[in-house]
């Protein structure tokens, strides 16, 4: 299995993850920081599709009903799920931050960081 | 019954949540009673469920009738249920102080305080009672998205606060997402039983080893382990009063106990032999934690920052009980835990009480309150005697054990942090307990109090200050039933 992790896949995961972290402590722009978290969370969704993945084999819907069940034709559900969940979980993270940014624009006027410091002191 | 019990838990505080908004928009005076009722009942529930299991053994309700290790499995045992207990009294407790605080705090956003405060206790027992890894990610992100909002809910610089937390707490899910992916593709299943028995296969794969670095480090950042604690005062300092003693006494706990459900009950740190010494190197944080916490709580000004600053030097505190590596420390480490949950949430009662009453978060300002505020003095020397760990408190015992477990484990290191945190605790509420009874008012407001506090602020105060010293008192037979039925398997 962990060939497969040498592919170029899991180095789009590395450089995804990589990239949206430094994004995410380096840049003062609260929507870039955003950015950053959201190209983790998706480096991550990568991932797990990633080691989801079979290649030739179908959607997991009995093929038929009638004899003997032969897992190695369906893809494996659980990645999917897992996939699925958390997309929604980071939608709803994603959601909640662009309204903390909102209001803190809202307030202060401003969505770098530095400036909004200098304006609380 | 017993099965149905374990998922009331989490379900009614989150049917009331869903109900808030509705209820809120026909009644608005209706929210508190139902929020209050919906935890009093989980409280009832979880104290049944826990009493069947301490008896009768752990318990576990396969959600929507799918079997582990296929379907999702609610699990509760002695740790957990221990822990719900402990979660729904002081969840009921904050909800009760945090009522009164609200029209001066919040404005007209009783609604989504409600709402948010019951989805984050439920997603909390979710925490507590999850037999999944997956399971597990997704109850810490409800809870910590819940926690933000909350932080925020205020406005003003609380926002700025809010989402520094965010940006952090999504760092660390997301570690402890990776970590999760890890796990799976080293081996193929998710439920944490199912995961230990087939560990041992995968002991030496990288997967594993880097699946636990990445769920270790994304936990430690969310229990504000230090040098992982960066956004713990600033969210505490500015938050709601309503909302603080919840954050400060649930949140950083139930990831604390995510922490040791993972690395005992998961990783089997207690049965299994690494390649390295992963309890030495979580103990080494929890060593440097306890002390540093302790030490930046000595240099603060701001009343809250300081006990923001006491939360983490306990969190470390608790990391050094719980991987001791014996019977002792982790019992100690356990009641421990407990413990700092009631002190935490009294000292934000103290906090918010003050600010109610003088609008004082100050040191300086805190001149000659002592004789002014009885009730709130009083609590706060109790807790302060818990903090330090002065008997009959529990802080004390919990100490004790932890000690204890440290000796035996020949950790003299942990000893010398235990002790030097101790001292350290002792010094800065020195200094507290100092300015309130000082000689003279430091300046003209804190001689005109406002009116009296309410009577549920001081009465939720004083039901936790009692009960840290009943924990105290009954110290004995609490870790009794923890060893008896919390211990995780193989532990020495």
């Amino acid at each position: 299995m962990f060939e497969n992790l040498l592919s170029p896949n899991f180095t789009t995961f590395i450089t995804l993850f990589i990239f949206g972290l430094t994004i995410m402590v380096t840049h003062h722009n609260l929507i870039k920081k955003l950015i950053g978290m959201y190209l983790v969370q998706t480096s991550i969704i990568f991932f797990l599709v990633t080691i989801g993945a079979k290649s030739g084999s179908t959607v997991p819907i009995l093929l038929s009903a009638a004899g003997p069940i032969e897992p190695h034709v369906y893809a494996n559900p659980l990645p999917h799920a897992l996939v699925v969940t958390a997309i929604v979980v980071g939608v709803s993270t994603l959601g909640v931050s662009l309204g903390l940014t909102i209001a803190i624009f809202r307030r202060y006027g401003s969505l770098e960081e530095d400036e909004i410091l200098k304006r609380l002191e | 019954m017993t099965s149905q019990a374990v998922c009331l838990i989490f379900l009614l505080p989150f049917s009331a949540a869903v109900a808030m908004p509705m209820l809120g928009a026909w009644r608005r005076s209706w929210c508190r009673p139902l929020a209050l009722s919906a935890v009093g009942l989980m409280a009832l529930f979880a104290f049944s469920a826990c009493y069947d299991v301490l008896t009768q053994g752990p318990v576990r309700y396969a959600l929507g009738g799918w079997d582990p290790p296929v379907g999702i499995v609610l699990v509760l045992d002695g740790l957990s249920g221990l822990l719900a207990v402990a979660l729904s009294l002081v969840s009921l407790a904050c909800l009760f102080f945090g009522g009164p605080a609200l029209p001066k705090d919040l404005g007209s956003k009783v609604v989504p305080y409600h709402t948010l405060v019951l989805l984050m206790i439920s997603a909390l027992a979710g925490v507590t009672l999850s037999g999944d890894l997956f399971n597990l990610f997704v109850f810490l992100e409800v809870s910590a998205l819940c926690a933000y909002a909350l932080v925020g809910l205020s406005g003003g610089r609380a926002l700025i606060a809010a989402f520094r937390y965010l940006i952090l707490g999504t760092i660390g899910a997301s570690f402890y997402l990776l970590g999760v992916g890890y796990f799976y593709a080293a081996t193929g299943t998710l439920n944490m039983e199912d995961f230990l028995n087939r560990l041992p296969d995968a002991l030496h794969s990288k997967a594993v080893l880097t699946g636990l670095t990445f769920i270790l480090l994304g936990l430690a950042i969310k229990a504000a382990m230090v040098p992982f604690h960066g956004w713990l005062p600033d969210a505490y300092a500015h938050a709601p009063d309503a909302v603080v003693p919840l954050l400060a006494s649930l949140v950083t706990k139930v990831s604390l106990y995510a922490m040791t459900r993972i690395t005992f009950w998961v990783l089997g740190a207690s049965t299994l032999t690494y390649e390295f010494p992963l309890l030495f190197l979580l103990s080494m944080g929890g060593t440097v934690g306890a002390v540093v916490g302790a030490f930046l709580a000595l240099t603060q000004q701001d009343l809250r920052r300081m006990f923001a600053y006491g939360g983490i030097s306990h969190v470390g505190l608790i990391v050094i009980g719980i991987t001791a590596g014996n019977q002792t420390g982790f019992s100690g480490g356990v009641f421990y835990l407990a413990n700092d949950a009631v002190m935490q949430a009294t000292l934000f009662f103290i906090a918010g009480i003050i600010m109610y009453r003088c609008g004082a978060r100050d040191l300086n300002q805190l001149g000659h309150l002592g004789s002014q505020m009885p009730w709130t003095s009083a609590a706060l020397i109790v807790t302060a005697l818990s903090m330090i760990g002065i008997p009959p408190t529990g802080g004390f015992f919990g100490k004790w054990y932890m000690v204890l477990g440290a000796l035996e484990a020949k950790n003299y290191l942990a000893v010398a942090a235990i002790l030097s945190s101790t001292l350290l605790t002792l010094a800065y509420f020195v200094r507290i307990i100092e300015r309130m009874f000082g000689e003279k008012p430091s300046n003209a407001s804190a001689a005109q109090l406002a009116s009296e506090e309410p009577v549920e602020m001081r009465v939720s105060m004083g039901a936790l200050a009692a009960s840290i010293i009943l924990l105290g008192l009954f110290s004995d037979r609490i870790v009794g039933l923890i060893l008896r039925s919390a211990v995780p398997p193989g532990l020495g």
